[in-house]
């Protein structure tokens, strides 16, 4: 049963960068949009788009030059770096497309570190490290090193420390962008899983139309601006024509 | 994030590079060990020479000939005082014992043996001032001093170098051609900050004077040493000296001193100061070797803080604080300069300790400075040194770390 209140708001929210030979870039023009709870959603976009800015901006890493960003009501826009790092630790569980495992830790220290920067004990931390490996199917390999095991393998250590910390969000960044495509799918349909049985909203980025279909929403996002927000279309034909109105 | 977690972590990265962080570590143990070393060298020096002059107590005063002037300009050294003057200073009723005193080297004679040493000329109060024991016979007495008699006081080293037999009293050398009989010898004594006390023959001054330097003055000696009552007041004794030696030597006002007195209490004081700027010297010297150590661990830290420039971003992405990242940097460098600290305190104490024993033969005091200063040095250099890479590592962008190749 899905919670359908809504957990993400942004609001006019632009993003500018300060060029180093002065002036500045604006990458966010005017993103307006909300995600429930239980929603799995795919941002899409080619490189370069600003989906990633505005995954930064979602994810509690970076902040909106202007415009509003509400994050389970809070306006993140007062929040200081250690404010964000807990909104962070709290609500958010990260999975990014090169796995951004600690490689001189094993496999349950990593997925472990959301629970020690919470501050929970070690014995509490142990267990639920152990019940997410499980979920993950890697529960006989607690003791290796992320270099012992394949990418689909880190991939799955990545998610199991993403859902440690029991997130509501799951934030997941071209999670599939360095496996083949086999892993590539293993992994997207856990993701689906994660969204069906356990109600965690997901937000993915990609800028592969195929990997889009696993989600239930699509927000297109081109030169800065969102060119599509709705259920996921059958073709990419409506994307690219979503994208001509912004190029004339 | 608990203690245990801190340690765990700063393990994890400090052993993870093991010949980077052996490195560091080393230049901390070198320079703690340099450290203690130079703490154990400094207070054996200090603890040898107090002991010395301690041994001679601090009721001990000197009085040395002095320069004669004529108006104004020096004369030269001259032999001001003499034993006429010792015997007036001796009834001072704070005076227990008293000696005049005068050295020159001889050649001395046993058998078919020679050797050459010092001979001082004295009172029996001599052995008494400088708290000499007898191990074979008995010191002469003052009828020997009156009659100038032929006796002679050695040294245990003089004794084998002249290869005297165990017990010599009785037996006659000669000094100078001069037949002395031997009539006791000293206990041994070892070396002092002024050399062996153990290679010299004590014979009565008038001996000296009189037939050993067949002098034209016998009454001038170059200088009077005695020792005072514990409970009297150095300061008042020396007062009572100075005035009776300069209306003995007939010195007007104007007149400057023609004798200089020390007492041992002003002459331990300055060789405490002396040796107490020694030892900061040393440690300075070796501080410095410390310092490049710190240095070392500074330059690690910002290696560490630049190599893991992306562990940084995602430990800050996954929920870390600033200050927890600060904290745990900080930790590793500490942890570097604890160990480093640590092996330093037992090689310097071991090195220090074991030298002094079974090299030098020498009893190297141990104190608890250096452990306090190790423990410190800990403390100090691995904040010092590791503050400034965690704040470099606190203040990455999350974005920028993430994104570091």
């Amino acid at each position: 049963m899905k919670n359908t209140s809504p957990i993400i708001f942004l609001k006019n929210v632009n993003k500018s960068f300060p060029l180093s030979l002065g002036g500045v870039q604006q990458v966010l023009f005017d993103i307006n949009f909300t995600i429930k709870s239980g929603e799995f959603v795919a941002i899409m976009g080619p490189s370069g788009s600003g989906k990633s800015t505005c995954m930064n901006i979602i994810g509690a890493l970076d902040s909106a030059t202007s415009g509003t960003y509400e994050l389970y009501g809070k306006d993140t826009k007062t929040m200081t770096p250690d404010d964000m790092a807990t909104i962070r630790n709290e609500y958010i569980g990260f999975v990014f497309q090169n796995f951004n495992l600690l490689s001189k830790r094993t496999v349950i220290d990593n997925v472990m570190l959301p629970l020690m920067y919470r501050g929970i004990v070690m014995r509490d931390r142990i267990e639920r490290a152990r019940e997410m490996l499980r979920l993950v199917g890697l529960e006989k390999f607690e003791t290796y090193l992320p270099t012992q095991l394949s990418g689909g393998m880190k991939q799955r250590v990545a998610i199991a420390r993403a859902l440690s910390g029991n997130p509501k969000l799951i934030l997941a960044d071209e999670p599939t962008g360095s496996l083949d495509s086999k892993m590539g799918n293993e992994i997207l349909k856990f993701f689906e899983k994660l969204n069906r049985d356990f109600g965690i909203t997901i937000i993915m980025i990609t800028h592969e139309f195929e990997i889009s279909q696993y989600a239930h929403r699509i927000i297109h996002i081109y030169d800065g601006r969102i060119t599509y927000d709705g259920p996921v279309p059958k073709s990419e034909t409506v994307l690219l024509k979503s994208e001509k109105r912004v190029k004339k | 994030m608990t203690l245990g977690d801190i340690i765990k972590e700063s393990w994890i990265s400090v052993s993870g590079n093991k010949l980077r962080s052996f490195l560091t570590v080393l230049g901390i143990i070198i320079g703690v060990m340099a450290v203690v070393i130079m703490v154990a060298v400094g207070e054996t020096v200090q603890k040898s020479i107090t002991n010395q002059f301690s041994a001679l107590g601090t009721n001990t005063i000197v009085i040395r000939a002095g320069a004669a002037r004529n108006r104004g300009v020096r004369m030269g050294n001259r032999q001001t005082l003499t034993i006429t003057d010792t015997d007036q200073i001796k009834r001072l009723s704070d005076v227990m014992y008293i000696t005049p005193a005068q050295m020159g080297s001889a050649q001395v004679i046993y058998g078919n043996k020679n050797w050459s040493t010092m001979i001082l000329g004295a009172y029996p109060d001599y052995l008494a001032i400088q708290d000499i024991e007898m191990e074979y016979g008995t010191p002469f007495d003052m009828n020997a001093v009156k009659n100038a008699s032929a006796y002679a006081i050695i040294g245990p080293d003089t004794a084998y170098e002249l290869g005297l037999p165990d017990d010599p009293v009785g037996e006659f050398i000669r000094i100078q051609h001069i037949p002395f009989v031997v009539v006791g010898v000293m206990k041994a004594r070892g070396d002092s900050a002024f050399g062996s006390q153990d290679d010299m023959i004590i014979i009565p001054i008038t001996t000296f004077k009189k037939r050993l330097q067949g002098s034209k003055f016998p009454d001038a000696v170059t200088m009077i040493a005695l020792k005072i009552f514990p409970d009297a007041n150095n300061n008042v004794v020396i007062e009572q000296i100075t005035s009776l030696l300069r209306q003995r030597h007939r010195l007007k006002d104007a007149d400057e001193d023609d004798f200089q007195i020390t007492d041992m209490k002003q002459i331990m004081e300055t060789m405490d100061t002396v040796t107490g700027y020694l030892k900061l010297l040393l440690i300075a010297i070796a501080a410095v070797s410390l310092l490049v150590g710190s240095i070392g661990i500074m330059n690690m830290m910002l290696t560490s803080v630049a190599e893991r420039t992306r562990e940084i971003g995602v430990r800050k992405a996954i929920g870390a604080r600033e200050r927890v990242i600060i904290i745990q940097f900080l930790s590793e460098s500490v942890m570097i300069s604890f160990i480093g600290s640590m092996i330093g305190l037992v090689l310097g104490v071991g090195l220090s300790q074991g030298v002094g024993r079974f090299i030098l033969h020498y009893d190297v005091p141990f104190s608890i400075w250096p452990v306090i200063l190790s423990v410190t040095v800990a403390v100090v250099v691995g904040l010092a040194s590791g503050v400034m890479p965690a704040i470099k590592a606190a203040k990455l962008n999350p974005i920028d770390s993430l994104r570091y190749e």
